[in-house]
């Protein structure tokens, strides 16, 4: 099963969609889970990630205000779709009857 | 971010592999990032992957089972070799006819010869076990050598005669990042001149254990010497 991390990572990835690359995930990450997210923890993870067949990357085009230099293309394969669904849908379970969820307004679940 | 923040990041990216560096530095630049950030960032990422090899056996090997102890070892035998080159130039070479070929320069010799194959295989092995940790496998067969060098006191030796091994080694460790295995014949001769050459310490009772501390890289590298025949092109070590 996934890390947490590794489940934040992966759905700011498929969020982007043809647009997810290293700065562009980094900033999707820090903006919706609103944590600090170092160049460390986010290179590393998609190594891990591409090792396990969850991820796919690709050195992309280099543009003008990256100074020349390119991007790291990341796109989410169909086996890292299912692992992160397979996480979320573990969570859904979970959380079910938790007392932070039952009491939220507007709760889906 | 100023040019010299900017440049220090750069040199301090050099740690990162080509298509990583580019990649990180891109995003640096794209976000506008500053330079403690930058640099945290990469130093944060460097030591990720430094710590990602060390779970392999590959870089304790080269450095706790090579680096560390033949550094010591051939501390040891560069130090012998100076002072029976001095005992030989002082007792025989001048003080008699001139030229004299006695057990004392052929035993001089083939501890010289050992010295290099010692110093060369092992070179070549740590830098082909793991290529990405040598710089920490250079650093610790360093270590032990800066601790003698600062100690060494015989006022008739240069404190430099310690590291008669170093030159052999490195070009070892060069030629072990550029091609991984040598072949098969080259490892083998290589393995038995070795052997050969320790036979004269078997005698030695207290001898054997540095003796093979030293020579299992030799052996080594016939274990996993190629055994393919060389193709065209090809970079494989035949004699150099």
């Amino acid at each position: 099963m996934l890390g947490e991390f590794e489940y934040i990572l992966i759905t700011a990835a498929a969020g982007l969609g043809d647009n997810a690359y290293g700065a562009a995930i980094r900033e999707e990450i820090e903006s919706a889970a609103g944590r600090k997210c170092s160049i460390g923890a986010l290179y590393t993870t998609i190594d891990r990630l591409e090792t396990k067949g969850l991820l796919k990357t690709w050195m992309g085009e280099a543009t003008p205000e990256r100074g020349g230099r390119a991007k790291r293309m990341v796109q989410v394969t169909a086996k890292g779709v299912q692992e992160a669904k397979d996480f979320y849908d573990a969570v859904t379970r979970v959380s079910r009857g938790a007392s932070w969820v039952a009491n939220r307004r507007g709760s889906v679940l | 971010m100023t040019n010299v923040a900017w440049s220090v990041v750069e040199v301090a990216a050099q740690l990162l592999e080509h298509s990583e560096r580019e990649a990180v530095l891109g995003d640096l630049t794209e976000t506008n990032e500053g330079a403690w950030q930058g640099l945290a960032g990469i130093f944060g990422l460097a030591v990720r992957r430094q710590l990602a090899l060390w779970k392999n056996w590959r870089p304790w090997l080269a450095s706790f089972g090579l680096a560390l102890p033949c550094s010591l070892l051939l501390m040891g035998l560069s130090l012998s070799i100076s002072q029976a080159y001095q005992r030989l130039i002082n007792s025989t070479v001048f003080k008699d006819t001139g030229i004299t070929v006695g057990p004392g320069l052929a035993l001089l010799l083939c501890n010289l010869l050992l010295l290099i194959a010692w110093s060369w295989t092992g070179g070549f092995v740590m830098g082909s076990v793991s290529r990405r940790t040598v710089r920490v496998s250079a650093a610790l067969s360093f270590m032990p050598c800066m601790f003698c060098l600062t100690r060494f006191h015989v006022e008739s030796l240069s404190r430099f005669c310690l590291l008669l091994f170093l030159l052999p080694a490195a070009w070892g460790v060069y030629r072990g990042l550029q091609i991984a295995q040598i072949r098969l014949r080259s490892a083998l001769m290589l393995a038995a001149v070795i052997t050969v050459l320790t036979v004269p310490a078997w005698s030695n009772k207290g001898s054997w254990i540095p003796n093979w501390a030293l020579s299992w890289p030799a052996w080594y590298l016939v274990a996993t010497a190629s055994k393919r025949p060389a193709a065209k092109g090809d970079k494989q070590w035949q004699a150099s």
